[in-house]
Parts: C-alpha cells; structure tokens; sequence
C-alpha cells in the first residue's frame, strides 16, 4: 500500500545517485531534500548578484568513472575543467609551483631541491601505482571479518588475494601508507619544507589531524584516487560550480522517473516492528514506501530521526561514538579584480589552479594544534581557487570568485559561539591570505563564512563534519560507520544508509550512494523487501 | 676457529634473556656487554652513596611471566613486588585520584570523582584484560621472514583466527576497532573524570612521539597491559633489592646454563664475508670468530655502527635509516630526605605510580612540544618510590625517586642538551613542587639524564627505551623493518633480538625469548 518503492532523505550528491539508481532500476523514487538547493555540500548559490559560489564542496576529482558512465552524466550537460597546477605562496616571497608540465614542475622543485626533484617523479610513480592497486577497494562492498557467512569469507578471500597480487614491496608500502602521518612519510622521500607541507596538505582535509599525526599519509592518498580522463590525481572543477555535479544527477534521476522535492524536510522515520515503512515531513503530511533511504549522516538519522526504543542501546551507543568532528570552513569571495600575490605578481597560470597557503609543515601542524584546544587558527591552512579564471560564467566579467578552503575551525569553541565569532574567522582568513596577496582587502565586494556551525544548521552536516564521519582508521572500511553495519544497511529493515558516512568515505565521489543502491536492489531481488 | 655457538652483543635484559634460553638448549654462548655492569636499562646503580637507584627503567611488571617460569628467574632471586595502590594522580586542587589494587577500593575512589566511572571501571578493565590477552596471543603469530620465504604456518593461522572468534563478536569489532584509535578517543567513550582519563592515557604515553589525541595510541595502552596487569593498570613492577635484580636472575640464569658474559667488552665490529657473520672484534681490538652473531643493541646501531656500509644491500640500509627512534624522554634520579608531601594525597598514596597529567589536555600539550624541538616546561611525568615498598633501596628514613619525563626531545632546535640539562631539571622538579610543596627541600642529590645521556650511557638511539618508536606502521610485521620482522637480517647468521624487534620495549623479554626460539629453529634445519 505503499506510494513508492523508495524514499531518499536529502537530496545531496549521493543520494541523488542512489534515487538514480533506483530509479534506472525501475522503481518509483521520491526524494525529499530539506532545503530549497538540491546538492547537499555539493551546491552553487548566487548569494550577491553576478557571483556564484560553490558554497561548500569545491572541487572534484574523486567523482566515480563508473557512476558518470552508467548514469551518462555527460549527456546533461557535465563538464569539468581540470585544475593543473598549485602554487603555494612563501612569506619570504618565494613560491613553489607545480603543474601538469612534468618538465617545468621538476626545473621548479629543483629550484628548492635537486634531490626532491628526482624523488619527486618516483613518488608520483609510486604513489599513482598504489593508487591504482587501491581502487578497487572504493568500489568494494567491505566484507565482514567476524563472520562466517561464505559470503564474507569469500570477499575477505578476495581482499586477502588482492594484497597479495600487489607484491611484498606494494603491500609494505601500502601498510605504511595506512598507517604513518604524511609528514613523517613524506620525510622519507623529500627536504623540502614548503613541499611536503603542500603535499600533507591533502592528509589533512577534512581531518581532525595535524600532518604529524598518524593515520594522515593514508588521507593522501585517497585524494590521489582521483582521475579524470585516466589521469590520476587531477582535481577539477564542474563548469557552473559543484551544483552541476548535482543537478547533473537530478535530471539523471527525473529522467528514470524520480520524483525530487525540495523544501520537504523530514522529522521522523516511521517504523513498525522494527521495519521503517515511511516519513514524516515537517509539514505532518505522511508518505510511505518500502524502502527508505537515509543520505543523512548516522548521528542525524539515528539519533534525531527515529524513535530511541526501536534501537538498541548497544547500537546508540555505537552511533554516539561515531567520530564527526568538523574542523573546516568556507569563506567565499565576490572579488573586484584578480588578487596579486607578491610572491607571483600579475596575472598568470597559477591563478587557474589551486593556491595552498602552506608554506611549512609546522605552520599546519601550528594550525591543528590550536584547535585541539578549541580554538580557530590565527594563522589558517587554505586551499584557495578563483573558478571565474577557467569559468567566466561564475561572475560578470572582469570579476572574480574566490573560494576558499579553511583549516582548522572547530565545531567545539572554548569561548564564544560560532555565530558570535564568525566574522572574527573571516577577517583572520582574509588577513593571512592578505599577507600574500596585499591588494586583497581592496577588491572584496562580498564575503560569506560558513563556519562548522552554518555547515550544521544549514547543510545538515552534523558538527560540520564534511565527510559525515572522520576519515580515521577504526571509522573505515567494515567499521564504517559502525562495526557490523558497513553494507549500508540498518538494524532497522528496510532502512538504509547511503552518505558519506559508508565505505568508501568521503569526498564528492558518488560511491556510496551507487553501492547503497546496488545492495538494495540486491534485497529487492532476493525478495528480502 | 670458533669456540662458541654463538655470540650475543649486548647484556640487556633482551639479549640475556636470548642467551639464557640458547644456553639452556646447550648451545656454547660468549655474551659480550660494553659497560661494566650488565642489564641494559634495567639496572640499579648506587650513583649516590647508599641509594639504589634504578637509573633508567623503573618498572617491570610487564615481564613475561612463562619466561620468569621457564629460566626459574624467582630461583635466581628475582622477586617482583605488587604496586600499592596501583596509581596516584595528584591535582592541582582538591583531591587526587588513587587506584588502589582492589578493584572494589578502587571504585569507591573513582566515585569521588565521578560516580558513573566507578560504575564502569570494572567492565574497562575486564573488556581491555581480554583484549590485551588477546594481543599477547597475536604477538605469537609467524610473521613474513625473507630469509626463509617457504614458511607458511596455516596450522598457526587457523589457530589465531580461532581464538579470534572465541573473544566474540562484539570484542572482535572491539578489538579491530580500538588497535588503531587514539586512546583519548577510546577513554572520552568511557569515562568522564580528566584525572582519570589522564592517568590512564600516560601508560600510552611514555616515549611516544605523540600525544593521547593521535591513533595508534590505544594500541600502545594495549601493549602495556601485557605481564601484570588488571587490564587498565600494572599491577606490579618493582623488584625487590632494585629493577637490576631482573636483570641479575637474567644473567645468572645464562650462566647457569653454561653461558659466558663479559662486562667491558665493547664490539666495534662485526665481520662479515660472502653475506654471512664471521666474527666480531672488540674494542680492545681482541678479534673473536663465529658462526652465529646475535645483537640486542639497537637495529640502527648494529647494522649501521656495527656492521660494515658495504655488506649490505642499499635499499636495506635505507630503509633501517628510515626507522623512527625520536626520543623524547628524559629521566631524573633523586635521593630524597623522606617522602613529599601532596597537597592532594596522602603518603599512603605514593607506593605506586604518581602519575602527573591530570588530564588529556595536558598530556597533548606537553607531546605538542617535542614537534617543535623544545621540552615541555609543563611535562608528563611517571614517577615511582621504590624505596617505600622495598626500604633496602635507601638508608633509614630516606627514599629514592625515579622519574620518567616527556616530552625531552632529542633535537633540540634552540639548543642542545649539555646546555639544558639542568634547566631540564629544574622545570621537572618546579612540576612536582606544583602538587607537593616542599619537596624542592627534600631533595639531596639529584641526576639528569637528557635525551643525549641515555644515548651515551645506554646505547640507546636518541635516548629512545624502545630503540625504535612503537608506531602503528613501525610493529608486528613490520618491525624493525617490512618483512623482515622474524629476527634475521640479509646477512646469513646475524640475529637481532632487541626491542627494537618484534614485539618491541617495555621490558617484556618477549623479543629475546621470540628471537632465540627463531635461532634455534634455523640452528636445527640449518644446511
């Protein structure tokens, strides 16, 4: 008696991809998504006339080949422009710039360090081999270790066979990878302050964790799986900001015949001895469906959406300690003109990629260990792009958007609240970044912060975390996001997850809400719903 | 032409534990010491007159216990005593936390400070004995040895992943889970008391290169439940008549087995020729010839010191250069004129370990400090009164003080160690004044022993006690290095069996005892 066979609860990257799965698999989908936006972190909103911001999620490189080839996202009109070089500015003012031109980036670390140049081609080598032994495991349902189901013994068995195939010297590598902090593994291999700062910086995203900290070399290199056009590594941006990736996946969506909602919040998850049947919208209207499916992260969905006595307290108390601390901000800019970096003055090739304030590995490791003890870091690691430079229809002519990547801003403030010290956070970000690029302070015409908090209220990211969960080594994987709960489903039936919160993590990449998918409509045909 | 078996450098407790057990399979051992006093750092010195002090390592307790059974340690008057209470930790204000041994006891003192963890201090404990039991019967797997890739022991395997399964599903996810957390993510799950939390998270603490916050320190808690323990907690750890008493039952044990040891015997060199030991030559330049060379010095310093540059493969020799031995702890030795008197605790309350770092905040901030190259002027301290449980330690009245401080890092960037040395003592002594008024008084002779002193004095590689850090990329199958973790090097007949192995410091013998049943194994299918 159902309405539909299946309701996603937020309509963000994922689970747009899973309503798109669905509903390619014949099934009659409703998506109801909170805000007025469809795209979750993944948006672009015109907050001061002319300027588009991709408010939260940036850039994308991690973005499934299988789910853009099997949804034929390109058909709908998907472009993303290849970011190809980092520039990180030196207060001394000095630079280190890396592009895609292999030769010029090599002369240029040699500028710094003739060794590192050398290292430098091995470790991409390394690091792009790993890469690709690695990847499969994103697109792996992550078998359960303490079960003797053959199901699982059958995918350890596979796990097991595909470490092995990697050979002794990949598998050490590997082991080391999961384990050490990227400034320690990047001490292995370089001299180079500002390099291996800019390198960790990508250990570190999204992370309650310095560069120092055990556990971030692995980080490094899930940003390394990216690839666009087979080219590992490569970060892009989507042509119209990141709120292409989701419309782009909507109208996919419609088109197999979802039905999306937007400004259709849900408050509640029906449930009826032990299996969810429905929601209930802010509104009080009440719809059902076989299957529901929760794009909302666990703490969200578990503890705010469902009545306490239909869950263990086991499994609450599991959920309560689900790692999801943010420590990231946005600050966004309507810029007058191009900033001019001291360090490369006028205009030229490294505004069209990524500029990383991170000029040694102590100044980020300074960063991180001001918020440990609840504070937001005077002087901020950033990962900045201008996407007005590769796409003009980000803002009128002749002017610019910046977006710029903030670390470390924690959820917890020791003094004051977020919505009392957000203005402070900008003004810190925009002093540092004015270090570098003095003219700054003099062409912005708009600035919006979005402090862990705003990412909270108004993004449902719970305590800001971007990847609805940290990314640490017992929150991966089959621990994901719960030990025993790693295949997207719940201890409520017909209840599923389909975030970031499961394997394979975080990052805009669509894994998650295609697998989710696919176990669904494994249930579905052995008539488990 | 070779008159002994083998040859083992270094009298630590490892490598007299190795020689105990080679010698007790009659095997003709010559176990060579560089100082003039066996014992590693497990050693008592009378550096004061009529003090007992243990010098470097303080505690013992979590030494095997099957190798005190199998070399008859407690016949050869080893004796170790039971910690009472277990801990303090004293505050700043108000009372302190004292754990004492009885599980009951210790809830009670727990409940002033917070009644919920009282309530779930029992289950913590029992949740985390069979966890590290668990990990005790882990350290026992075969693990990948290059030097004999045809060994595969699936009887062994099967074995594990049996006993595995018998801890249950819930430990198993627990077990998964908690080895690689952070051990201030694991005890903000269980309890709510900073003294508390703080006092359990410095048993992870000591030479770490990071603090309670970073992953892979619950494992480090883990690791030192092992021996005695009541799972959160040692339970004993002093031997009676001094810490060198171990070492002394360990090395009158090897003799009795037939072992020869010669103290002020230091090994410049080991020889090799065709990639296998030939012998080794001392520093007097006496040249000894072997078949068989076991090392417990330090990874680094046998095989970059020792051993010649060009008997090794480059790659090899990187990769033990890549071995991470920060160190970042430095000790203190005091005689003192009685016992200190804390503000927050009783007397009563000093007969264990005095633990100072009330809380994880304070212990991250003082690991913040060695990444900068500085010492903490407010440092985490494991501090122990020997001399109360065992008053021969010290004349009538007056006692010894041993302290373990962090962070002292080895690289200091504005400085160096001759120079801070006793600035490094005074803001260890200024700490303990914080809590215990008075005490600066009480202190009659005191040692400092820096980073760079524990290296010169004991061998140790940055003044590192586990020769390399205790990392998650740096145990199991990949200490001392990836795939060479079953004791052997590339050279053919050169053994390591340090803490730097397999399953590496605290002072568990395990390495030795793991590392001769390996040489033995290869001395009997040897071709």
């Amino acid at each position: 008696m159902a309405n539909y066979d299946a309701i996603v609860i937020g309509a963000g990257h994922n689970g747009l991809t899973a309503a798109a799965y669905l509903a390619k698999a014949g099934k009659k989908v409703l998506v109801l998504e909170r805000r007025h936006v469809l795209g979750g972190a993944a948006v672009t909103e015109e907050l001061y006339p002319g300027f588009k911001y991709s408010v939260c999620s940036y850039v994308v490189s991690l973005l499934r080949p299988e789910v853009i080839r099997e949804l034929d996202l390109p058909k709908y009109d998907l472009e993303i422009i290849p970011l190809d070089s980092t520039f990180t500015p030196m207060p001394n003012g000095d630079c280190l710039f890396r592009s895609g031109d292999h030769a010029r980036t090599r002369r240029e670390i040699a500028r710094h360090s003739a060794a590192d140049a050398e290292a430098y081609e091995e470790y991409g080598q390394l690091m792009v081999h790993m890469a690709m032994a690695v990847k499969p495991l994103l697109a792996m349902i992550p078998p359960e270790p303490t079960s003797w189901y053959p199901g699982d013994l059958f995918g350890l068995a596979r796990l097991g066979n595909r470490f092995r195939r990697l050979g002794e010297k990949l598998f050490y590598d590997l082991a080391k990878l999961m384990t050490m902090s990227s400034a320690d593994f990047l001490d292995q291999w370089f001299e180079t302050d500002v390099l291996k700062a800019t390198m960790s910086a990508s250990g570190i995203i999204g992370t309650f964790m310095g560069p120092r900290s055990p556990g971030t070399a692995y980080v490094l290199l899930h940003h390394y799986m990216g690839e666009l056009d087979g080219a590992f590594r490569s970060w892009g941006f989507a042509r119209g900001g990141m709120g292409t990736i989701s419309r782009v996946i909507a109208d996919a969506a419609r088109c197999h015949g979802a039905e999306i909602r937007a400004q259709a919040p849900v408050d509640q998850i029906l449930i009826r001895r032990g299996r969810a049947y429905g929601v209930v919208l802010a509104s009080g209207e009440e719809i059902d469906a076989r299957v529901i499916v929760s794009g909302i992260d666990p703490k969200r969905t578990f503890l705010k959406m469902i009545d306490a006595q239909c869950l263990s307290a086991e499994f609450k108390k599991q959920v309560s300690g689900f790692k999801i601390r943010g420590s990231s901000a946005k600050v966004n800019l309507s810029l007058d003109s191009l900033p001019d970096f001291t360090s490369m003055p006028g205009v030229g090739p490294h505004l069209a990629g990524a500029i990383s304030i991170s000029p040694s590995i102590d100044y980020i490791e300074q960063a991180y260990d001001e918020a440990k003890y609840g504070e937001f870091s005077r002087r901020p690691y950033m990962d900045i792009i201008l996407p007005s430079v590769l796409d003009p229809s980000m803002a009128p002519p002749g002017k610019h958007v910046m977006s710029i990547f903030v670390q470390y801003a924690p959820y917890d403030l020791k003094t004051g609240s977020w919505p009392e010290r957000r203005e402070a956070l900008g003004d810190t970000v925009v002093d540092t970044l004015s270090e570098y690029a003095p003219n700054l302070k003099d062409i912005i015409l708009h600035r919006q912060v979005v402090t862990p908090w705003d990412l909270e209220q108004e993004f449902g990211l719970t305590e800001g975390n971007i990847f609805q969960g940290e990314l640490t080594l017992d929150q991966l994987f089959f621990l994901r996001p719960v030990a025993g709960w790693a295949k997207y489903r719940t201890p409520i039936k017909n209840l599923y997850l389909c975030g970031a919160c499961t394997h394979p993590g975080g990052g805009v990449m669509a894994a998650s809400g295609r697998l989710a998918a696919l176990e669904i409509l494994k249930d579905t045909r052995f008539g488990l719903l | 032409m070779a008159n002994y078996d083998a040859i083992m450098i270094g009298a630590g407790h490892n490598g007299l534990v190795a020689a105990a057990y080679l010698a007790k399979a009659g095997k003709k051992i010559l176990l060579l010491e560089r100082r003039p006093i066996v014992g590693g750092i497990a050693v008592s010195e009378e550096i004061f007159p009529g003090y007992k002090i243990p010098t470097c390592a303080h505690l013992a307790g979590t030494f095997s216990k099957k190798i005190i059974s199998d070399l008859e340690l407690e016949r050869h008057g080893l004796e170790l005593l039971p910690l009472s209470p277990l801990l303090f930790a004293p505050a700043h204000e108000g009372s302190g936390l004292v754990i004492p041994r009885e599980l009951p006891n210790a809830a009670q003192e727990i409940a002033r400070h917070s009644k919920s963890d009282a309530d779930r201090f029992q289950r913590f404990c029992e949740l985390f004995k069979r966890l590290s039991e668990f990990l005790a019967t882990l350290y026992q797997a075969p693990l990948p040895n290059k030097a004999n890739l045809n060994q595969f022991h699936l009887a062994k395997f099967l074995e594990l992943a049996w006993k595995f399964h018998r801890l249950g599903e819930k430990e198993m996810h627990d077990f998964l889970r908690i080895l690689p957390m952070s051990i201030a993510d694991l005890l903000n799950e269980w309890f709510e008391s900073d003294l508390l939390k703080g006092a359990l998270a410095g048993r992870a603490m000591l030479a770490s290169f990071v603090g309670p916050r970073q992953q892979g320190t619950a494992f480090n808690f883990l690791h030192h439940q092992l021996g005695n323990s009541s799972g959160a907690l040692p339970t004993a750890g002093f031997a009676r008549g001094g810490i060198g008493r171990l070492t002394e039952a360990l090395h009158d044990a090897a003799k009795s087995y037939g072992a020869e040891v010669r103290s002020g015997a230091e090994v410049t060199k080991i020889i090799t020729a065709k990639g296998l030991v030939t012998g080794v030559v001392l520093k007097s330049g006496e040249e000894i010839r072997t078949e068989r060379i076991v090392s417990s010095v330090d990874v680094k310093q046998t095989l970059l010191g020792l051993v010649e540059p060009t008997a090794l493969d480059p790659h090899f020799l990187l990769q033990v250069k890549n071995i991470r031995s920060r160190g970042t702890v430095a000790k203190i030795n005091l005689a003192l004129d009685g016992l200190p008197t804390f503000s927050s605790g009783d007397q009563a309350a000093l007969g264990g370990i005095i633990h100072i770092g009330p809380s994880l905040d304070y212990l991250e901030r003082a690991s913040d400090d060695a990444k900068y190259g500085r010492f903490s002027k407010r440092p985490f301290l494991e501090i122990t009164i020997p001399s109360i449980a065992d008053p021969s330690l010290a004349p009538a009245g007056k006692h010894v003080m041993s302290v373990w401080m962090q962070s002292a890092p080895y690289g200091l960037r504005e400085s160096n160690w001759y120079a801070e040395r006793e600035a490094l003592g005074d803001a260890v002594l200024d700490t303990i004044e914080e809590y215990a008024s008075g005490f600066l008084n009480r202190i009659l002779h005191r040692q400092v022993l820096t980073p760079l002193d524990l290296e010169e004095t004991y061998g140790l590689t940055q003044g590192h006690p586990y020769h390399a850090e205790m990392a998650l990329d740096q145990i199991f199958f990949m200490r001392p290095i990836p795939g060479w973790s079953a004791y052997q090097t590339p050279i053919n007949n050169l053994y390591l069996c340090g803490s730097g192995t397999h399953p590496g410091g605290g002072i568990t013998g395990l390495p030795g005892y793991y590392a001769a049943r390996e040489v033995l194994k290869n001395w009997r299918s040897k071709k």
